[in-house]
């Protein structure tokens, strides 16, 4: 019992010292209580199911994040990922009857395949030459798409799939936790030394090389959690849809997750989810004013990407918080003194 | 007889209708210190790049410690034991200088040696004392002077742990004083030994550089390039005294 109370004192002191100091803690704590929460407060259909795709996209965006934010490897055709997962898994589920726990994993490794399939040619390209370069893979599976539709279902796509859960509620946290916990994931991989080097990779790759580090077996390795990541979203957006249609192809998907992730702030992974949980809500609302939809849409973009160069939540972040000059623990913008080395803030 | 321990041979590579590097060869010894000298032009750099693996000679070998490295990738190359500086750095500038030396630190061949394996901050910021800047560890690298960029490109080769160092040009940028304290390092890490948690393995060195003067004061060895091809190759005192190198040093009716 003792250890026990030991534990939760320990945990209660890393929780004060550690999350109650800085504002953008507290804001992701009381964002994931928010969303774990919700459903005690309303059960509305149309509001889960708006937060239930909002989720998958944010870890779409996240996943985009980790290839092309990170590893720097760009990414214009991210929805090939998010596509192929979403066929797998209605194929799986459809045809040998798997159920959604076992086809959006298998679903997944699908991405994985999507996702060497295009690291290995891209290996050698960089820049505008790679981002052209993925942006073709799903346009031409596409094409296949529709040169086989008794197997792909052509324009209509698959559907008829199982059901993610048996309730709203269900899927919403399903995909919610399935959000939060992938999400959380990347963010400690990128926060490892395994983050290290793949930000090395992203500054500078020959350098990186220089260092004795196989970049090769580093991007790829960023290609298949980043596809294995985006599939999940994919199979798991599949079985809220209970379809998989040539949309989750399409060029304006893998142009939308980027909108997301560079208006979130790039290079963070909560950059992007805050960007999706901000701007597909957002999209939602203005339905109701379709004639400003597209207007009030690329304002905003464009505003925030003239105005906050690394995006909307790392601006906001450093309005509310500063490095300390010294040892470069952030602090509130309020303090005059630094929380950890007490040195004065300027 | 045993293989030497650098060995190259014959080494060529054209650029385009340019040859860079005319069928250079020699060898050098495990605990060697080899100044490499040439006019602006004369292929240094390139011989350096063709060594480590970052381009691939037309023809000619490479044999490190009696095996053929001719061709390998670059990280193939360093994880063997060879270590290499760029003359024009090249940090990871968006991130802290203990980080861009934390990358050289995680190598599977610097994470094989010694008994720190887990402590690679550590090594890392013990790499950057011995370079002499372990004061700015947290610091961006973009915010680093050109002088303590060149000492961040020592830590990063040094972190590696290799058994043969080049140095492109480190004393470029450096004032005089900065320049004899970078000399001292360079010969105690040449002695070898351990400096906190990194390890020295006392590695042999290839030295480019245009600050004869110090240069001289430090190596055993030096070799000139021009044009591509070895002219000289012998002591201090004998290659500076060859006509060759100081026609290619001060043109024609220059000696």
């Amino acid at each position: 019992m003792s250890l026990v109370t030991a534990h939760l004192r320990r945990a209660g002191v890393i929780f004060r010292n550690e999350v109650l100091v800085l504002p953008s803690r507290i804001a992701v704590l009381v964002f994931i209580l928010g969303l774990l929460l919700l459903p005690v407060f309303t059960q509305d259909s149309y509001i889960l199911r708006i937060l239930i795709l909002t989720s998958i996209f944010a870890l779409l965006a996240a996943s985009w994040d980790f290839l092309s934010g990170f590893t720097g490897q760009m990414n214009f055709g991210h929805a090939l990922f998010f596509g192929v997962a979403a066929y797998s898994t209605a194929l799986l589920n459809l045809h040998l009857g798997i159920p959604p726990w076992g086809s959006i994993p298998l679903g997944a490794l699908g991405g994985v395949l999507a996702g060497l399939v295009v690291g290995i040619p891209c290996l050698r390209l960089r820049g505008a030459y790679l981002a052209l370069t993925t942006l073709s893979f799903p346009i031409i599976l596409m094409g296949v798409v529709f040169a086989i539709p008794d197997i792909s279902g052509g324009e209509l796509g698959i559907s008829g799939l199982a059901r993610l859960s048996e309730s709203r509620v269900g899927d919403y946290y399903i995909s919610v936790l399935l959000m939060l916990v992938l999400s959380f994931a990347m963010w400690k991989v990128t926060d490892s030394k395994t983050g290290i080097i793949l930000h090395a990779i992203r500054e500078d790759e020959l350098a990186c090389r220089a260092a004795g580090i196989n970049t090769t077996r580093y991007k790829l390795m960023a290609f298949c959690v980043s596809g294995f990541l985006a599939g999940i979203s994919g199979g798991a957006y599949a079985h809220v849809m209970r379809l998989a249609g040539p949309s989750t192809l399409e060029v304006a998907m893998s142009f939308q997750v980027i909108i997301w992730a560079v208006f979130g702030g790039m290079v963070s992974i909560y950059g992007p989810v805050a960007g999706v949980f901000i701007l597909f809500p957002l999209m939602e609302l203005l339905r109701f004013i379709p004639q400003a939809r597209m207007l009030v849409f690329a304002l905003l973009v464009l505003v925030t990407l003239l105005y906050m160069p690394e995006g909307l939540i790392p601006w906001i972040r450093d309005k509310i918080e500063t490095v300390c000059p010294r040892c470069k623990a952030r602090n509130v913008a309020s303090r005059s003194n630094c929380r950890v080395c007490n040195a004065v803030l300027d | 007889m045993t293989a030497p321990f650098l060995d190259i041979n014959g080494l060529t590579k054209d650029f385009g209708g340019l040859r860079a590097i005319n069928h250079v060869t020699f060898a050098m010894g495990r605990q060697e210190m080899v100044g490499l000298i040439g006019p602006n032009g004369a292929g240094k750099t390139t011989l350096v790049r063709l060594i480590c693996g970052i381009l691939k000679p037309d023809k000619g070998k490479v044999s490190f410690k009696g095996r053929n490295i001719t061709g390998l990738k670059t990280w193939d190359v360093v994880n063997r034991g060879i270590a290499a500086t760029f003359q024009n750095m090249r940090p990871f500038r968006r991130l802290p200088i203990i980080a861009n030396v934390m990358v050289s630190c995680l190598s599977p061949r610097a994470m094989k040696r010694g008994e720190w394996v887990k402590r690679v901050e550590a090594k890392a910021m013990d790499a950057l004392e011995f370079a002499g800047i372990s004061d700015m560890a947290l610091e961006k690298a973009s915010t680093l002077s050109q002088g303590d960029l060149k000492r961040l490109e020592v830590a990063r080769a040094v972190a590696t742990e290799p058994e043969l160092l080049i140095l492109d040009e480190p004393f470029g940028g450096l004032s005089p004083a900065e320049t004899d304290l970078m000399a001292k390092s360079i010969q105690r890490l040449h002695k070898g030994g351990r400096f906190g948690r990194l390890h020295s393995e006392g590695p042999a060195m290839i030295i480019i550089e245009h600050k004869l003067q110090q240069l001289m004061k430090i190596v055993d060895r030096i070799i000139v390039l021009n044009f591509g091809t070895v002219i000289a190759d012998g002591t201090p005192e004998e290659v500076v005294k060859n006509p060759e190198v100081i026609e290619a040093y001060l043109g024609e009716g220059g000696a």
